[in-house]
Parts: structure tokens; sequence; C-alpha cells
């Protein structure tokens, strides 16, 4: 795992391969007794890991505005991260799925503890976050994102991703 | 564990660059890169309501024009964060000098012929995209253009007076304001305007009408006629 500085707070990232219990982790979410409080991304809609920093920025500032979308500050990040303005749709592709067994946990300001209690909650391997990249579905996110092949001729996948999360809100 | 620690040593902290009379612009950290921050101000002349309309309503068209110019293959600066709070804009900070720099060199120094070329024809194919994707820049002068370092790419920047249309009226002015600024700024670099346009025809479906529509708007100038 590993911990990024966003604007004076923390954001822990792991991730894990052939998780198994992705089922009971989305049954516990949804009913709010995920402790501690994570939130699970859809690895493989992730190419690197600044574009989930760029959310995490658009996520922070919501919630010192005190103007979440969302319920919480990690569905928020979920959210987010998918570029788009449907919630429900957003959580189910870019959040945890019954059958997903990569995902990418990601929580604010988490203590040594709690993500060592977010490592136990995942049956899964953890990976390097350097396999982001080549791990990534290249087609599943071009789709989601809607990114054409000239957009890719001057752009790499994260820079066209960090743009539409960016820009959402403009559109 | 280990922690990213290169993220925040300036993070938060703003260099002003310049300022013009719509926006200033500073230079800042975000997430651990290097990015310009682009700030509307308000106007104290207007009322409040009405000004927070305005500049809000212009950071969002600016956002959308550069991202979608990005869409239609044209290089710009990475969208990193759009605040409607702060009227900001946050983008990829673009290593390189800017077309006019390079040009004005080329004024002292001599041209390098070869790199004209490159830098023109990019400059019209870039122009030939955007038209084609019905999105006019509006304010294209070679300071609007930057070629980055490693690449030798070529990034159009600030698309605040961009809009999008079909129109060869609207194209056409487009053009002509570029040939305006090279005339006056660059004219020891020779004939620019004619490989850029040479470029522009290769790139354009449309090129005809807007060429059409050019040598109307070079007899007239940029401003239609009200006459008659």
């Amino acid at each position: 795992m590993k911990i990024f500085e966003i604007n004076g707070n923390t954001l822990s990232l792991a991730l894990f391969v052939d998780v198994t219990n992705s089922k009971e982790l989305l049954d516990s979410m949804q009913a709010g007794t995920l402790d501690p409080e994570v939130a699970f991304l859809n690895a493989s809609l992730i190419p690197d890991v600044f574009p989930v920093l760029a959310a995490a920025h658009k996520t922070l500032i919501s919630k010192s505005r005190e103007s979440l979308t969302t319920r919480t500050l990690h569905s928020e990040l979920v959210y987010n991260y998918s570029g788009s303005k449907h919630i429900t749709e957003s959580l189910k592709r870019c959040g945890i799925s019954e059958t997903s067994s990569y995902v990418l946990a990601a929580r604010f300001n988490a203590s040594p503890d709690e993500m060592k209690a977010v490592e136990k909650l995942i049956n899964g391997k953890e990976m390097d976050l350097e396999e982001l990249e080549r791990r990534a579905d290249q087609a599943q996110i071009q789709k989601h994102y809607k990114i054409s092949s000239p957009e890719l001729g001057v752009s790499t996948l994260a820079d066209a991703i960090v743009c539409r999360i960016a820009a959402r809100d403009a559109l | 564990m280990e922690i990213d620690t290169t993220t925040d040593a300036e993070n938060g902290s703003l260099v002003l660059v310049k300022q013009g009379a719509e926006a200033r612009v500073f230079e800042s950290v975000f997430v651990g890169k290097r990015s310009i921050v682009k700030e509307r101000f308000s106007k104290k002349y207007r009322h409040p309501t009405l000004d927070s309309k305005l500049t809000v309503k212009r950071l969002n068209a600016e956002a959308r024009c550069m991202t979608k110019a990005r869409r239609l293959g044209v290089s710009t600066p990475v969208l990193y964060a759009v605040d409607p709070v702060l009227h900001s804009l946050t983008f990829e900070y673009v290593e390189g000098p800017s077309v006019k720099d390079i040009f004005l060199e080329f004024g002292l120094t001599g041209v390098v012929q070869e790199r004209l070329d490159d830098i023109a024809t990019q400059i019209g194919d870039a122009i030939g995209k955007l038209h084609d994707g019905g999105l006019v820049h509006g304010d294209l002068t070679t300071s609007n253009m930057l070629i980055r370092n490693e690449t030798n790419q070529l990034v159009l920047i600030d698309f605040g007076l961009s809009f999008t249309s079909t129109l060869p009226e609207d194209k056409a002015v487009d053009l002509y304001v570029l040939e305006r600024a090279l005339i006056s700024m660059h004219s020891s670099c020779g004939n620019v305007m004619d490989r850029i346009l040479a470029a522009y025809k290769k790139s354009s479906k449309q090129w005809s009408s807007t060429f059409n529509k050019l040598g109307q708007v070079r007899l007239r100038g940029r401003k239609r006629t009200m006459v008659g």
C-alpha cells in the first residue's frame, strides 16, 4: 500500500487481485457496517494512480464545503472517479460488484492500524500499485469514458480520464 | 509502507505568472504535479449576482472547449480541476516555449526553415481539426500556442474566447485573426500563413467554404459591415 498527500489530507491506496469475498464486501458496504469505512474501486478502469488522486482532490474540496453529492466521503470518491453524473451507474461500474476480483481499496486519513484492518477485510493478494497500468482494461476504459482514437493520439489514457473527472460538472 | 513526500513541498502555494483583463494566472502544484491555475476575478462594477453567473458560465465554457479540443485530437493542457466557487481552472504545466518566442527568435537570429515548416504545419492541422469538429478557438495568436519540449508537439492554450460554431464566417474570422497577428508580429519569418493554410486545407474537409469566406473577410476586416 501507499500513502499520498492531498492538500493536508492523506489517501491510502492498496491494490488487490484474486479477491474472493467481494460479495460480502459489497453487502457490508451497502449495509453501512464496513469498519473502517473504505472505498472499493474497480481497478480494471484505473490505468494510473493520478486520476484517483484527482478524484480524491475533488472529493476533499466538496467535503470541506459540505457539498458531497453522495452519502459518504468514500462513496463520493467512487462517484467522482466515474466522471459521470449518474450516481447508481457510477457506483456499479467504478465500484465493487459481486463478481469483482480486482479491486483498489482507498481510505482518507487512515491510521496504520486502520489500513491493517482494511487489508484483513479483503481476501485477496495485495499487489504493487505499479501493476495498475499493465492490468488496466483499455477497451473497457475507452467505452466507459467515451475516449475516441483521435484523442488517444494526443493524450494518455490516464490524462483523458483526468479531464473527464475535472470537467464533469462543467458539462 | 512508504509515504509519498514529493507532493507536499509547494502544495497550496501560488506564484503569479501573468495578469490579464479577465483572469490571473498562477503557477502551483496539483497533487504532486506542476500546474497552472487560471482564476477569473470578479468585476466590481457589475451587479454581484450577474457577475458570478457570467464568470461561472465562462469558466465552464472554457473547460468544455478545452476538453472538446482534445477529443478532436488537438493537444491542449490536461485539465486537472474546475472550481466554480473560486472561479478557477487548474491544468497541466506545459514545459516549453511559446510559438511567439520561437518566431521572435527566428527574427533575431535567422529562420530555421525546417522547424518553421514543422510548426506551421502543426498549426494548420490543429485548426483544421478544431474547425471540422465545430469548435472555433476565438483567440488564435502565437502566444496562445506552445511547443512541448520533449516532443515538439503543438499545444493550444487559452480557450477563454472559444465557442462552438459550424459557420464558415466564424472559422474564417478565426483564421483571419491569426493572419493579422502573424503579419504584425512575425513578418520577418516570411509567409508562414501560406504554409498554415496549406496544412489546414489538408486537414479540414470543409476548407473550401472557409477559404471563400476568408477572402471576403480579408476585404472587409474582422467585423461585419453593417452598411446597406
